[in-house]
């Protein structure tokens, strides 16, 4: 097996992906700077707010990591290419992973900002659903031996999980309107121009570094069946179908 | 044959079988009798509570009698291979799926409507007047834990360990129907005027609609071997 | 592989400076000490102290942002005098930090503003719940990446027929 037997966009990412990474790691740096020394503190709550340039861009990524998701599985159950599925693969993880810490921040937020770890509001529900889904998915994804029924089903998971999403927030607000009082509320931040630029900052670097932290995913899955399949330990060649363009 | 000529074969399949062995509604029926007792025990209940707390307990009986009314509802087309009959029939999965979803509808309903007087007689309720409008709920309600769950079904049935992943898969998708249906039924069970809860059979609608087209579209994905 | 962990080092190098910035920057702009440390070690310069105001003490004009009152510790109890803007969070019995300097001829704290208190923990694990975990899953996935395309490279056993 020499190295020309790789699939060529993987070759490609090989080849550009250091750019992400250092552009994620130049943002994300200025972000910390600006965000932890140079920007003023928040009127109203101090110093905690510095906690937003954390947890607002984990909570963004992790969105737009599951919109990844969505589209890479629409593109999978339309292409059928092996690799799309693995993109996919590495998007859910990713998603957990992102959706998790967005949450754990948003409690560390909380617990100074309304004296609570957890209140049932509209964004968290909606995340925690979001986190079960994306578990179930690789839950799911662990339990079929056929790959190509796996990234198949799998798609269809992710796909009716994304639909299922706003419909999610939706009710959780109405039923919140009903049975808790507003006097806790997310939507108590007003950000001002001061916070803005780490939050952007932060924000443009999180999702750099989630590209990053997709593209080398995406090949760590691609390069483990690969191997697997030179091996013979892979039951059917599907992840190679595509391996020798 | 045509569309619909397929979803009625299915349909009058799957209530046939039924009629024949009994084992999914007399499983399901069975099922949601023990869970109404074990929450009779877990909470001690004089009237204001049970008012509260019903509606939370109706639905979560319905929703896990469903799970095994869905998860039935492909396991038995293992046996034989009647599974891959089913997939190499000629014409479009789509009526496989509605006559499957009609089915599991017709189940789930039909126990529902068995448990509900049980439930008010031993919860002690009152709901003479607004008997229809609850009725309405369940329908829709049902109609949308039938519409995910069938697909859901499908998607499990060729797995392992698939009695665990369908509830795990299923529950956190189906968070707003059981909101919607609590909420409503609990707004029908205190006599509120319907305006108040009119909302939430709007939101139940909505997710059998949505659901319908998408399990509808995504079951092809499913069956397509 | 040599590339890969000089990259990461590069990168915990500038990541350590950030951290060493913001630790003195927090030592030198928002750390408070008690009143105690004042009365044993008296300082020169801005200070910030935490302390409680103690019921009974608080006189002045608020509205003119002039005040009186004593700031309790666990051990020790300062006077201090404020005076800049007028304080909206200035009341008995309230946790806070006063900025000023120290005055040992006359034993009096000159202070010039208020600052509410800080949950410098929240803060700090929230960044280090937040990053860390995102950092080591990269760490250990483009480490596993370089293994493979290495194992791949150099794989005589897996020749391409």
């Amino acid at each position: 097996m020499n190295k020309t037997m790789i699939n060529r966009v993987i070759r490609k990412i090989q080849r550009y992906k250091g750019w992400f990474g250092g552009a994620a790691a130049l943002c994300m740096m200025a972000g910390l700077y600006v965000g932890l020394l140079a920007s003023p503190p928040d009127y109203y709550q101090g110093e905690v707010a510095r906690i937003m340039y954390v947890h607002v861009p984990l909570a963004h990524t992790s969105l737009l990591a599951y919109t990844v998701l969505f589209g890479g599985s629409i593109w999978y159950l339309w292409k059928r290419d092996p690799l799309v599925d693995n993109m996919c693969h590495a998007a859910a993880g990713l998603t957990a992973l992102f959706t998790l810490l967005a949450l754990l921040t948003g409690m560390i937020w909380g617990k100074p900002t309304w004296n609570a770890w957890w209140t049932w509001d509209a964004r968290l529900t909606s995340f925690i659903v979001l986190l079960l889904i994306t578990i179930g998915y690789l839950m799911l994804r662990t339990f079929i031996d056929d790959p190509e029924r796996e990234a198949r089903y799998a798609a269809v998971l992710a796909i009716v999980g994304f639909v299922d999403l706003p419909i999610v927030h939706f009710s959780v607000e109405w039923w919140r309107t009903l049975h808790q009082p507003q006097s806790i509320s997310m939507r108590g931040v007003s950000i001002s121009s001061g916070l803005l630029i780490p939050l952007m900052l932060m924000s443009v670097g999180m999702s750099l570094l989630f590209s990053y932290m997709l593209m080398v995913r995406t090949q760590m899955l691609y390069l483990v069946n690969l191997l697997d399949a030179k091996k013979g330990r892979l039951l059917s060649q599907f992840h190679l179908s595509k391996a020798e363009s | 044959m045509g569309f619909f000529k397929i979803m009625q074969w299915v349909v009058w399949k799957d209530l046939l079988t039924e009629w024949r062995s009994r084992e999914t509604m007399s499983s399901m029926f069975f099922f949601a009798l023990i869970v109404i007792l074990v929450f009779s025990f877990s909470f001690s209940m004089d009237q204001q509570a049970a008012q509260e707390l019903i509606a939370g307990i109706i639905w979560v009986a319905f929703a896990f009698t469903g799970m095994i009314g869905l998860g039935k509802s492909f396991a038995v087309e293992l046996q034989d291979d009647c599974l891959n009959y089913l997939q190499g029939c000629p014409g479009s999965k789509g009526a496989l799926y509605l006559g499957k979803v009609t089915a599991n509808f017709a189940f789930m309903f039909a126990v529902e409507v068995i448990l509900f007087p049980m439930f008010i007689v031993l919860f002690n309720l009152n709901v003479i007047e607004e008997f229809h409008i609850l009725l309405l709920i369940f329908l829709m309600a049902t109609m949308g834990l039938s519409a995910v769950g069938t697909l859901f079904s499908a998607l499990t049935v060729q797995i392992r360990a698939r009695e665990v992943m369908l509830p795990i898969l299923l529950l956190p998708l189906v968070v707003p129907v059981m909101i919607a249906a609590v909420e409503a039924t609990k707004g029908a069970l205190s006599g509120d005027s319907f305006a108040l809860y009119r909302q939430w059979l709007e939101l139940l609608a909505i997710f059998d609609a949505v659901f319908m087209v998408v399990s509808f579209w995504m079951f092809e994905f499913i069956m397509d071997e | 592989m040599t590339a890969f962990y000089l990259r990461w080092g590069v990168v915990l190098v500038i990541a350590m400076i950030i951290v060493g910035m913001t630790v003195r920057d927090y030592e030198q702009h928002l750390a408070s000490v008690s009143p105690a440390q004042i009365l044993d070690d008296p300082p020169h310069g801005d200070v910030r102290v935490q302390g409680l105001v103690k019921a009974g003490t608080l006189q002045g004009n608020l509205e003119e942002g002039f005040a009186t009152f004593a700031l309790g510790g666990d051990q020790a109890t300062l006077s201090v005098e404020y005076k800049g803007l007028p304080p909206e969070n200035l009341r008995e019995l309230k946790l806070l930090i006063v900025v000023g300097q120290w005055d040992p001829a006359s034993q009096v704290f000159r202070a010039r503003e208020l600052a509410l208190l800080t949950h410098y923990g929240f803060v700090v694990s929230a960044y280090l719940v937040g990053l860390l975990p995102l950092l080591l899953v990269l760490f250990f996935m483009g480490r596993k990446v370089s293994l493979l395309f290495e194992e791949i490279k150099q794989s005589k056993l897996y020749q391409s027929e």
